[in-house]
């Protein structure tokens, strides 16, 4: 709102400039920073055709489950003129207070906007940025869009799945728990667990961190970690391990030919996100299917892999795509390369439950993550309180779906408030015995 | 695709079968209880497409349209969709018969349910109306198509370049033109065409040879700079994918006959990061204008429509007769984007008996 009346007096400013001295040119006079701009989101040519509803307040909150907490939950409120609201998430691990601000920085993009034009305010925010989305723009436009989905929904008195043309299964979607680090006896336990329940599938990961090439009991630890998997869990349960890009292209092929024989559901992100020649290298070489994605932002940044054609499993991140309106898309184009979904989900409830209407409409899901324990524990306990129902917890092994319009949940201030923010905390930073940087 | 990703491939697509398998679902008022098939045809052109009516168990009407395909078996539609929710479309299979029009039909209950336009429910307004020509040009569309002279022998010479520059320069000042081949020129003339055109700026080159050779369209792609665009036939989204992936591409025109509005919308998802613009292609009914309307306002790359005119008068009224209010006048080139819920029209079952394509 500011820097627009600052805008607006800069060209008032530079008409009186140039009466006075047309040579003086204004500070800021590098050509595009004196373009006009439109009212909220080219508001006037919309007048005939809005809904009436219009957004009146963008309100963000950090909420720190504990004080130290390096992924404090970013969630965003819109408020309108006819009391409906709308929730979305934005959580952006260790670098909250930039999406915090982001999401402040969109301001101008949201008040005054009509919330039911979601795909124009997306367009709007992520071509208006310039430069276009890395995570901190990609998630703050990931918060901002869940909200206005989820006020969508309640406007037009439908649950978000509904408008997206599902549910394929109206029985939920199936979805998947973590067992990292569990030891032979827990893994027992949650197999156990895991019938009972009708759970189908679970994850672990690999132990320790890699150099780009690495020593054999080094490899041989991490096989044994996967095979253990295998032999504790059983047949009948399907198996994922991410390898968290802790391993270079080389290390990574290595080991994933050893598992082949365990039948593994799929390996998550055995190198880093940015090359994808480099991951084409991986799957070549692989008859394990080979998952990745939760790192890249809109479809724009997933173009390379998916018309590679070669990766099997896209893992995009509701929180940082670009929300409900992006993992759509990168979902309807994936599906043209034959590739898979599983998206990735290890922040807050809202984006969790919001992924589940995007899955429940997806012709090519395979399995949804929730970075929770087949047992419950504490954060579900929180969530619990939050909404009033057992969120991102499976029933008979699926994400069940609900009938309620919008995402589906009420959520007060007055409950979040118990978990202020504990300002922006840094992932974990893992160095190697020589002391140089790790990846974890 | 080697042997081992075929064998990954079979792997995913296992547990993906094992997922489909859908629950039983407790009756809802969106559910699909009745689906009528209308096949209609224009009087005078003899051009026929398939309208389709669905009823809701809550009393809701929707409609779509879809190319005319007598083999079609509304039967195999009817004992798949009959207790199905409208509000499901983006599960209706790609091989189902009458896809596009139960697409349509779906969108509309869906809107009508929710009291909102069918652009409304994807996202949209993404405009505030929609870029539209006709061809043969009517009314005030300020787009010329030209339509490339059929070939009197495969290979043709600078004549036949020369007719074709005639013709750019014989298109009214105020106006665009779009050159159309409809996939009919040898690759070689393709390219010299699309080289002699290009200072005309044309808006695009309609399918100015078989899309099915690769080969060709790189030839043409890289003699000219002329913007090329293709979807006549074609039923498969990878097909434009392997176009876009290559640059061969700068207009996709999936059919909407063929796609209905999901579809399309997928196709229109897949081009955007390639920054490439949508014109939906339509030579159906006035239903299909409606739901033209309402992709070009849900999708942010759209460029521009094509509404059938026909030439007899005989036709253009059965058209407003079938389908009222007609959403098909221009208004300075554009259509005008509906406020009404669902598509936005209503259709008048008598008409659909008068026009019965028997």
């Amino acid at each position: 709102m500011r820097r627009r009346n600052f805008l607006a007096m800069g060209s008032a400013g530079l008409l009186t400039a140039r009466t006075r001295n047309s040579a003086r040119l204004p500070i800021e006079a590098c050509g595009c920073s004196f373009l006009r701009q439109a009212a909220p989101v080219g508001l006037q040519a919309f007048a005939d055709i809005n809904s009436g509803l219009k957004i009146t307040g963008v309100k963000v909150f950090g909420v720190s489950l504990t004080p130290k907490s390096d992924r404090p939950y970013v969630f965003v409120k819109l408020e309108t003129n006819q009391g409906l609201i709308g929730w979305g998430e934005g959580t952006l691990e260790g670098k909250a207070s930039a999406v915090m601000a982001c999401i402040n920085d969109f301001q101008d993009f949201l008040i005054g906007a009509d919330p039911m034009q979601v795909e124009h305010i997306w367009q709007s925010m992520y071509i208006h940025s310039f430069y276009r989305a890395g995570p901190v723009i990609g998630s703050a436009i990931s918060g901002i869009d869940q909200a206005l989905w989820d006020l969508r929904g309640k406007a037009l008195g439908m649950p978000v799945y509904k408008l997206l043309g599902g549910p394929f299964d109206p029985r939920g979607v199936r979805g998947y728990y973590h067992v990292d680090g569990a030891g032979r006896e827990r893994l027992a336990q949650i197999r156990e667990t895991a019938q009972q329940q009708g759970i189908t599938c679970v994850k672990g990961g690999i132990p320790g961190y890699y150099e780009w090439l690495e020593r054999k009991p080094k490899i041989d630890r991490a096989i044994k970690a996967i095979q253990l998997l295998r032999e504790t869990l059983g047949p009948d349960i399907d198996i994922a391990v991410d390898f968290h890009a802790k391993t270079s292209p080389s290390v990574a092929s290595v080991i994933v030919k050893e598992v082949e024989p365990l039948n593994l559901l799929f390996v998550e992100e055995p190198c880093p996100p940015e090359n994808v020649q480099a991951m084409a290298k991986i799957a070549r070489r692989s008859t394990t299917p080979i998952a990745t994605g939760e790192r890249l932002i809109a479809s724009f940044g997933c173009r390379e892999l998916i018309e590679m054609g070669v990766v099997d499993i896209l893992q995009t991140d509701i929180n940082h795509v670009g929300g409900i309106t992006a993992l759509w898309k990168v979902a309807a184009t994936a599906n043209v390369s034959s590739i898979s979904m599983a998206p990735h989900a290890c922040e807050g409830p809202i984006g969790g439950l919001a992924t589940v209407h995007v899955d429940a409409s997806m012709p090519n899901f395979l399995v949804q993550e929730i970075c929770g324990q087949v047992t419950p524990n504490a954060t579900d306990k929180v969530w619990q309180e939050w909404l009033g129902f057992p969120a991102m917890r499976m029933v008979d092994g699926r994400f069940p779906l609900s009938d309620k319009p919008g995402l589906g949940f009420e959520l007060s201030e007055e409950s979040l408030a118990k978990y202020p923010f504990g300002g922006t905390r840094p992932m974990a930073r893992v160095f190697h015995d020589d002391g140089s940087v790790a990846e974890w | 695709m080697n042997h081992t990703s075929i064998e990954k491939r079979a792997r995913l697509l296992a547990n993906l079968a094992q997922q489909a398998k859908s629950g039983a679902a407790k009756p809802a008022a969106l559910d699909i209880t009745v689906i009528r098939h209308f096949p209609v045809r224009e009087p005078v052109s003899g051009n026929r497409y398939s309208l389709l009516r669905i009823t809701t168990r809550s009393g809701l009407i929707g409609w779509g349209e879809c190319h005319y395909d007598p083999n079609a078996d509304i039967k195999a539609l009817e004992s798949t969709w009959i207790g199905r929710p409208a509000n499901a479309y983006a599960t209706i299979p790609p091989s189902t018969p009458f896809r596009a029009a139960l697409d349509m039909a779906s969108l509309d209950v869906l809107g009508k349910a929710a009291n909102a336009p069918v652009y409304r429910i994807l996202g949209g307004p993404t405009r505030s109306k929609v870029r539209a020509y006709s061809s043969p040009q009517r009314g005030d569309f300020p787009v010329s198509v030209i339509d490339v002279p059929t070939p009197i022998w495969r290979n043709q010479g600078k004549a036949y370049q020369n007719r074709i520059l005639e013709l750019a320069n014989a298109v009214p000042a105020d106006h665009d033109f779009v050159l159309a081949a409809n996939g009919f020129l040898t690759p070689g003339d393709a390219a010299s065409v699309a080289t002699t055109i290009e200072s005309k700026h044309p808006l695009w080159f309609d399918e100015p040879c078989p899309h099915s050779n690769i080969d060709a369209l790189r030839k043409v792609a890289g003699e000219s700079v002329v913007p090329l665009a293709f979807g006549a036939g074609i039923d498969d989204p990878a097909v434009f994918q392997a176009l876009l992936r290559e640059g061969l591409i700068d207009l996709v025109r999936p059919e909407i006959g063929i796609f209905g509005i999901n579809g399309t919308r997928r196709i229109a998802a897949l081009a955007e990061p390639y920054y490439v613009a949508v014109a939906p292609r339509h030579n159906g009914g006035p239903v299909m204008t409606a739901a033209a309307i309402h992709i070009a306002a849900s999708i942010p790359n759209f460029f521009i429509q094509h509404v059938p005119q026909p030439k007899a008068e005989e036709d253009r009224g059965m058209r407003r007769e079938v389908v009222s209010p007609t959403l098909e006048t221009s208004n300075g080139g554009f259509l005008e984007v509906t406020k009404s819920p669902g598509l936005g029209i209503t259709v008048n079952e008598s008409a659909l008996e008068k026009y019965h394509a028997s």
